[in-house]
């Protein structure tokens, strides 16, 4: 142990440096499966690069060590500033008030983008600026602990955090070889920590002149290489062998249930939420759109594919960078034969807010979004990657297709489509088939089954009713509700559509579900001539779309009163144009059968920030935070005091711990003053009125003497025995509790809460200090 | 004078490899609470690197040899000796990422754990020096005694400074640390009181003083040195005192505390006073026989239990002194005496020794030096007081009242010593009381 620590040269300290940046860069490859390309890495290292080399040139130039941090954010706002700030900053580097309020922006875009986005995401600028954000916060906390602290074993810390992430969203986490990289570059770091040490060390000890070390003129290096690569090596290798042969001790059995799903949810049926905001009273207004030629389509947010367990769910699907909204793709199955038109539609979104943008089905473009949009491949649904579609106006062109019924029923079979859209569960309700095969019998094509089903449900044995399936117990959109619903004939869209795609799966047809919005209320305002429509929450709908060879998909209208059954699939549709079954308009019915919707809480199910539901435990979780980060200095203290403590027991230069301990709390009260010999301290604060007391007094006269006696007495002095270090305890307690009684209530507060002693310690940290241990 | 203990050479894990461990343990709960097995494999790579790295330092090592000299090999109490060693590496790999630590006897200082630099592998043919390392520090010796120095501790790490062990390289070698000496007045010397002998040893500065060479006869002389003419001119009966010509004697008796005392409770455990005492007392003795040794005059040094014999192994058989080169031989054979040791001679050397008195020898200056006697010595000293002339007794503070009454009864000279800067005002005064006493 030398009592002073050796300082280190500017080379010593660029090589931790680059050590450190070497692993921080490694650490971030652990996001790779969950970020597309990898020019975020380049960012990511450029921005790491630019704090931890900053850190190293502002300690060449000989800043004081516990400034350095503080300079690396400044260096790390302005490389932000650089690289995001754009047109709101003083060249490039100095923010601006706007370029924060820009951050802002993109700081809760980050969030949003995390909270809707699935792996891989897509590198929107706000998900670069939270990655380099996190970076360089994390190149700041391993600079301090490697080159402030020196305590480099402790750089695991900060390093371990991208490596932690991949694993609550991604099933196989981070891939070995960067786990053995990021390893690897740690144990560099510590080596290249060990060689600084050791030169920086002997460098110190030629100076003390205590012993006069001739060392050999030239020694070969690269022979301690094979060591060190072997220690690493045998380590991987068992490392990764004892983490093969772990058994996996899953979560539940730890927990009883599983937490990953309610904290980390994937992939759950919208469903539930559906009913329940069915269920609500008063009709928000969603959004208004313009359409020409009283164009009236259904408008679709989201598409139920297949069965997540026992419930009809999206797939998760990752977002794909390439499919930007300005050019979605065709349709589906769609061919030329079909007869399409496309019409504009100008929508303005007022109000909802979710990730997924209502627009009609097809659509071919659309223009005029704020944020990154992108459209799925095959349900060609719009979500955002980084915003929601609050205040959103955008224009939008629908593809009508227009197919004729022989098109339909002349489709042939449907091979051209992924098997997904057919699978059921193995066990199902016995009047499933049943019904199925009773709708099926009586019909040739997969058309007719398909216009038979829809005719099947739309029957007047079928009655719209969001209240009954709750009070029967079966909502939702599972198999067993399917077959309640069946039985008992009461229902609401949820229902009539899970219903119908099952009964047309099982009759061999691919369905799937939409959820969005009916075409919504035509209002008597028009603007440049067109009508203006506004859709509010009563017009949430779910509706089955069924797949024809040909035509591609196809929806159907199977709820009864809600919305309008296309032309195509009446009953008897093609044969006989005027025999036409009553259309159920748009928008019709009796203000009881609409259900009430709640925008906000429709559809942010499948990937909504599971905190945003319990304000109130955020806000207790947010208070904790802020009081264990408040409460950090006085813990410090009090662990530092009983260390003292703990040191005059264990007679570890117990004189001098208790004297530490006495200036440190009267430098806590502001008393005396704090630096300077026993001698001078001592009177400084002897004046106080807790030092009245002769006793207490001649106690800290006492400490005064033992420290003096420990300093300055010969070297050889040995400690004082037992008794006489309990007697320091004892006197060292006394003379603290006199102060304390002494000092104001402000005072105490302010000694327990921020202890000035602790603040002291910091700032007498010389530039930069070779560690002892870690 | 405790034996240096044999530590263990088992690996221990430095601060660094325990931080290590403890993450590698808590990221371990970590990935299996939340089920992360990618985790899982830093986690054991923090577990697993200290444990590799303390097996790799335990199979790893280093052959070593240690060369060490003192300069001066044999240091005065208080003043410091250049120790010097060469450290060679044998083995045929590089050592690096070593330290050593001299082992330093109890209360000398030795230098802090300090770097070993990288030494090179081991140049059987075409020695260029690169495969040793010569380090030089000064310790200081604040003790008198024979103090072991060394074997080398020389601490391994890794590579990574997760995992360390201390080996001893070499062996330990004495030092040999002298009582202070502390000038003295020649008063004593140049004072005739002292008996014969001391007029001899002036007769032999002064040839030609015809008066000084017979003295009174004594019981025993033989008649055939009877001086006649000086018996003729005093009226009394002379001898001539050739033999003693230049070889005047004089006696120091040390009072080596020994443990097997019945009586004395405190005797039972040697305190840190009494210690100090017997190092005074051993002052005082190395101070008296190196005076009386520049002046010329034959020593014998013994204990009080044991007198005739000399204090220790290495001493002379009977404890005799003579210049030249004698007060070396005391001043080591000083440094050599342990109290601690002393008590296994203690037991034969009482038995084997009675108090007999020297009568038919001349009377000899005598000095006792007593730290802490028991009545067994103080009664000795009574015995042997006849052959000694004078008899002059220092005594420590420790000494109890019971043995100096018993001595000033004897007729001992008893003059109290508390520090070694009250011997030269002692020697002075005793010297002048002697002076009194023979006027």
């Amino acid at each position: 142990m030398h009592p002073d620590q050796p300082v280190l040269t500017a080379a010593q300290r660029l090589g931790l440096t680059a050590a450190s940046f070497v692993l921080m860069a490694t650490a971030i490859m652990a996001l790779g499966p969950l970020i597309a390309s990898s020019a975020w890495w380049w960012l990511c290292a450029f921005v790491s690069a630019g704090v931890l080399f900053a850190g190293a040139g502002l300690r060449a130039l000989r800043v004081r060590g516990a400034l350095v941090p503080l300079l690396e954010a400044v260096v790390l706002l302005m490389l932000l500033t650089l690289l995001f700030g754009g047109s709101t900053s003083l060249l490039f580097l100095v923010p601006t008030p706007e370029t924060f309020g820009l951050f802002g922006e993109l700081f809760s875009g980050a969030q949003r983008t995390i909270a809707q986005q699935s792996v891989p995401a897509v590198t929107v600028p706000a998900l670069s600026f939270a990655l380099a954000l996190g970076v360089g916060v994390l190149s700041i906390l391993l600079d301090i602990l490697v080159q402030v602290a020196r305590r480099p074993a402790f750089a695991a810390v900060p390093v371990i955090v991208p490596l932690l992430i991949p694993g609550f969203i991604v099933e196989t986490g981070v891939g070995l070889p960067v786990l053995v990289l990021v390893a690897a570059s740690y144990l560099l770091l510590l080596r290249v920590d060990v060689r600084v040490n050791r030169s920086a060390r002997f460098e110190l000890d030629r100076d003390d002149g205590i012993a006069t070390v001739t060392a050999p003129r030239r020694v070969p290096v690269a022979s301690t290489l094979g060591a060190s690569l072997g220690v690493a090596g045998v380590g991987i290798v068992v490392a990764s062998m004892l983490a093969a042969s772990t058994p996996s001790i899953s979560s539940s059995l730890l927990l009883g249930t599983g937490s990953q799903s309610t904290l980390f949810a994937r992939g759950v049926s919208p469903f539930i939420d559906l009913g329940k905001d069915l269920r609500r009273p008063e009709p928000r207004p969603a959004f208004r759109y313009l359409a020409r030629d009283g164009d009236r389509p259904n408008f679709t947010l989201l598409t139920l594919d297949r069965f997540e367990g026992d419930v009809w769910s999206v797939a998760d699907r990752p977002v794909d960078g390439d499919n930007t909204v300005d050019a979605m793709g065709a349709p589906v199955g769609l061919e030329a034969e079909v007869e399409t038109s496309e019409h504009p539609i100008e929508v303005l979104v007022n109000e909802v807010r979710t990730t997924w943008l209502p627009v009609p089905y097809p659509s071919t473009r659309i223009d005029g979004l704020q944020g990154s949009w992108f459209w799925d491949d095959e349900s060609l649904t719009v979500r955002s990657a980084d915003t929601n579609t609050a205040g959103q106006r955008y224009e939008v062109t629908r593809l009508e297709v227009e197919p004729t019924v022989e098109q339909l029923r002349g489709a042939g079979s449907s091979a051209g489509i992924d098997g997904r859209y057919l699978e059921l569960p193995e066990e199902i309700p016995e009047i499933i088939p049943a019904t199925a095969a009773s709708l099926a019998s009586g019909s040739g094509s997969a058309y007719d089954t398909a216009v038979a089903i829809q005719a099947f449900l739309r029957s007047p044995e079928f009655a719209y009713s969001t209240e009954a399936p709750v009070e029967g117990g079966y909502d939702g959109g599972g198999f067993e509700v399917i077959g309640s619903f069946l039985e008992q004939k009461q229902g609401y869209c949820v229902h009539f559509a899970s219903t119908m795609a099952v009964l047309a799966r099982e009759a061999g047809i691919p369905s799937r579900i939409s959820i969005g919005y009916t075409s919504g209320s035509p209002t008597t305002e028009r603007v440049d001539g067109v009508q203006r429509v506004e859709v509010d929450s009563h017009d949430l709908h779910a509706w089955p779309e069924l797949y024809f060879e040909g035509v591609g998909w196809v929806p159907f209208e199977p709820t009864p009163g809600r919305g309008s059954v296309p032309a195509y699939s009446r009953p008897g549709a093609g044969q006989s144009p005027t025999s036409v079954l009553p259309t159920g308009p748009a928008s019709t019915t009796a203000p009881s059968g609409r259900p009430d919707l709640d925008p906000d809480r429709g559809f942010a199910g499948p990937a909504s920030d599971p905190f945003t539901n319990s304000g109130s435990w955020r806000v207790v979780a947010l208070l904790l935070g802020v009081a264990a980060l408040l409460s950090i200095p006085a813990l410090t203290r009090v662990l530092q005091r009983a260390m003292r403590h703990r040191r005059i027991r264990r007679g570890d230069r117990s004189a001098d711990a208790a004297w530490q301990e006495f200036v440190a709390t009267a430098a806590d009260l502001g008393i005396g003053i704090a630096s300077g010999t026993p001698r001078a301290i001592a009177s400084s604060v002897a004046g106080r009125p807790a030092f009245r007391d002769p006793d207490t007094s001649a106690a800290m006269l006492r400490l005064r003497d033992a420290v003096e006696r420990a300093r300055f007495g010969p070297d050889d002095v040995v400690e004082p025995p037992p008794q006489a270090r309990h007697a320091l305890a004892d006197d060292l307690r006394a003379v603290r509790r006199a102060m304390l009684h002494d000092a104001g209530a402000r005072d105490r507060l302010a000694a327990a809460l921020l202890p000035r002693s602790l603040v002291e310690r910091v700032v007498r940290v010389p530039g930069v200090r070779a560690g002892g241990g870690a | 004078m405790p034996r240096p203990r044999t530590h263990p050479t088992w690996p221990r894990l430095t601060r660094r490899g325990i931080a290590l461990m403890v993450v590698g343990v808590l990221m371990a709960g970590v990935s299996l609470w939340f089920d992360l097995r990618d985790i899982l494999v830093l986690a054991f790579v923090g577990v697993a690197m200290p444990v590799v790295a303390a097996v790799f330092v335990a199979l790893r090592r280093p052959r070593l040899a240690v060369q060490r000299e003192f300069a001066p090999a044999v240091v005065p109490a208080g003043e410091s000796t250049r120790v010097s060693l060469v450290v060679q590496n044998r083995g045929t790999r590089t050592l690096d990422g070593a330290h050593w630590r001299d082992r330093a006897p109890e209360g000398a200082l030795a230098p802090p754990e300090t770097l070993l630099p990288a030494l090179g592998p081991y140049e059987a043919v075409l020695p260029s020096g690169d495969d040793r390392v010569r380090v030089e520090y000064r310790l200081r010796m604040p003790r008198r005694g024979v103090f072991p120095v060394g074997p080398l501790r020389i601490g391994v790490q890794d590579p990574f400074a997760l995992a360390g062990v201390e080996r001893d390289a070499g062996a330990a070698h004495e030092v040999l640390v002298t009582p202070r000496v502390t000038p003295l007045s020649e008063a004593l010397a140049t004072a005739a009181s002292i008996d014969g002998v001391v007029h001899g040893l002036q007769r032999r500065n002064h040839p030609n003083s015809d008066e000084l060479i017979a003295r009174e006869y004594r019981y025993g002389d033989p008649l055939r040195r009877v001086n006649w003419p000086a018996t003729a001119r005093r009226g009394e009966l002379m001898v001539r005192e050739e033999e003693q010509r230049g070889d005047p004697e004089a006696r120091v008796l040390l009072d080596v505390p020994t443990g097997a005392r019945s009586g004395l409770a405190v005797h039972h455990e040697r305190s840190p006073e009494v210690d100090e005492r017997f190092e005074l007392a051993v002052e005082v003795a190395a101070s008296v026989g190196v005076h009386l040794l520049e002046h010329g005059f034959r020593l014998r040094c013994t204990s009080i239990t044991d007198h005739e014999r000399g204090l220790g192994p290495s001493a002379p058989f009977d404890g005799s002194y003579r210049m030249p080169g004698g007060e070396h031989l005391l001043l080591e054979d000083l440094a050599r005496v342990d109290a601690a040791a002393h008590r296994g001679r203690a037991d034969d050397g009482r038995a084997a020794s009675e108090v007999r008195t020297r009568g038919r020898d001349a009377r000899e200056p005598g000095f006792a030096v007593l730290a802490d006697p028991s009545q067994a010595d103080a009664g000795a000293l009574v015995a042997l007081r006849p052959s000694f002339e004078p008899a002059i007794a220092f005594v420590t503070a420790t000494v109890s009242s019971v043995v100096r009454q018993m001595l000033e009864d004897a007729d001992w000279n008893v003059v109290t010593v508390r520090r070694t800067s009250d011997l030269d005002g002692a020697w002075t005064a005793i010297a002048s009381t002697a002076v009194r006493d023979a006027s």
